[in-house]
């Protein structure tokens, strides 16, 4: 019976993929987000030219998170990977009051985008380590997200550097991908 | 699993007894049947360096983490540990001393980078405000930055408007490398920037170089750089040696690029393991120095 089990486990379906865009302007903390998902090292991170992709395993999911750089120059091609994702991440560095209106302005762009459509959006308030950071809330009323209404939308203070708060995202992301994937 | 055992076993008991019947037949010790048997470089230091690792002798175990200052004194007292005649064998002496400055000048060499690279970029700090002028100054010599915080560093390969929080996880080693590259290599760079801006296979030529940090700075600290070191300084490698293989590679990557021929620049990473890869295959050559061929003043 024991050995059964054991087989019936191994053919058991594999983890449904679930395909996750991380997006944000530069300096947004994308690719320590994307290890500290992963559980790697992140004291030796550098600039993201073009992208990085990992494959988590969680809750039953298999997460394909791809990590795509910030830099102005390259997010034009941002567009080349919206085709079938499922659920969106925007990161913004809470501590860079400067850019919040530059990280506004990009994040509505995305809702707008019709390969995006629907697609449950997570924002990540990131860098709340920082005691400059500011909280949620004022992100929330600052980019106006009340006024999403097409969609599934959370918003989530974190801090990717110590780990606080990704978990609690990554749950949000895990129970609001069944619901449209059903 | 008959590997490790045997990897085990070989470690554990039978290395010892080689290594007996070795010196009775030869009348000599490993460490001298290693200095006859090698060529002076990485092929007799990497030996020394296992074969001391491996020693059951803590005069010997230690000897990898000796001080420049202490270098004779312990090779002295590796020679007494082992039987070997100062007076017969004066040679050995010498190369022995050679080879421990190698391996504990990587070891401090290493410790070294690591610092720099701990170092985070601060904009309040004015020496490193300084050395970040002096980069756009290199380059750039025909424009003047028209402010500190503005979108010209973009054309130098730049993310935004200001550099500081393109370093990262390289911290000040990240500039260090950019500037001495542009210092000593002014024409390379200088070219190598231009090309950067080709329209289709065009990349960011400051953060590539800072990717390219990280990568000299693994290479560090996995060890493989040991071979390509311990050929080209017979003594302490110093952090100039550091910077100069970051050099090369700066120079490989921007011919390797071009010669791959990438759709487009979203594909860095995937060229970059690959270019990685390349890297790590020719340091296994024991033979192999890698420098950069210098057409402009050299250091």
């Amino acid at each position: 019976q024991g050995l059964l089990s054991i087989l019936r486990k191994l053919k058991s379906a594999p983890d449904q993929e679930v395909r996750i865009l991380l997006l944000g302007l530069d300096n947004a903390g994308k690719t320590t987000l994307l290890k500290q998902l992963a559980s790697e090292d992140i004291s030796h991170i550098t600039p993201t030219q073009g992208f990085n992709i990992k494959s988590v395993q969680s809750q039953g999911f298999k997460l394909n998170v791809w990590d795509i750089g910030g830099q102005r120059k390259i997010r034009p091609y941002w567009r080349n990977y919206f085709e079938n994702t499922d659920v969106l991440i925007y990161v913004i560095d809470s501590a860079d009051r400067k850019r919040f209106e530059e990280t506004g302005q990009e994040l509505a762009e995305l809702l707008d985008e019709e390969k995006l459509s629907g697609v449950p959006v997570l924002i990540f308030a990131n860098k709340q380590d920082l005691l400059t950071a500011a909280p949620a809330s004022e992100i929330a009323e600052g980019l106006n997200l009340h006024t999403i209404r097409d969609r599934i939308w959370q918003i989530q203070s974190c801090s990717a550097l110590t780990g606080e708060g990704v978990q609690d995202g990554m749950n949000w992301v895990c129970k609001n991908v069944t619901a449209k994937k059903k | 699993m008959f590997v490790y055992l045997w990897g085990y076993l070989y470690r554990h008991f039978f290395r010892f007894w080689v290594k007996w019947i070795l010196r009775q037949l030869t009348g000599k010790c490993e460490l001298q049947r290693i200095r006859d048997g090698s060529k002076e470089g990485s092929q007799r230091t990497l030996k020394i360096e296992y074969s001391l690792e491996c020693s059951k002798r803590k005069v010997l175990r230690n000897a990898v983490h000796v001080g420049e200052a202490e270098v004779e004194k312990c090779v002295i007292g590796i020679m007494k540990e082992k039987k070997i005649n100062i007076q017969k064998d004066i040679s050995f002496k010498k190369s022995l001393q050679v080879c421990l400055l190698q391996i504990s000048g990587y070891k401090k060499l290493y410790l070294e980078v690591e610092n720099l690279r701990k170092v985070p970029y601060d904009s309040d700090n004015e020496e490193h405000e300084k050395q970040l002028i002096q980069l756009w100054n290199l380059l750039m010599p025909h424009e003047n930055l028209k402010a500190r915080i503005t979108k010209q560093w973009c054309d130098i390969g730049f993310q935004g408007d200001d550099p500081k929080t393109d370093f990262r996880g390289m911290g000040m080693l990240g500039l260090v490398n950019l500037v001495y590259f542009s210092k000593y290599y002014t024409g390379e760079a200088r070219q190598i920037l231009s090309r950067s801006n080709h329209p289709k296979l065009g990349y960011s030529y400051a953060i590539v170089g800072i990717n390219l940090t990280e990568m000299a700075y693994s290479l560090l600290k996995s060890g493989a750089l040991k071979s390509h070191l311990y050929n080209l300084v017979p003594g302490l490698p110093q952090m100039e040696h550091f910077h100069q293989f970051y050099c090369y590679l700066v120079y490989e990557f921007d011919k390797f690029w071009f010669e791959e021929e990438p759709e487009s620049i979203m594909h860095f990473n995937c060229y970059r393991e690959k270019f990685h890869e390349k890297v790590k295959g020719l340091l296994l050559d024991y033979n192999l120095v890698l420098t950069l061929q210098s057409t402009t003043k050299k250091p």
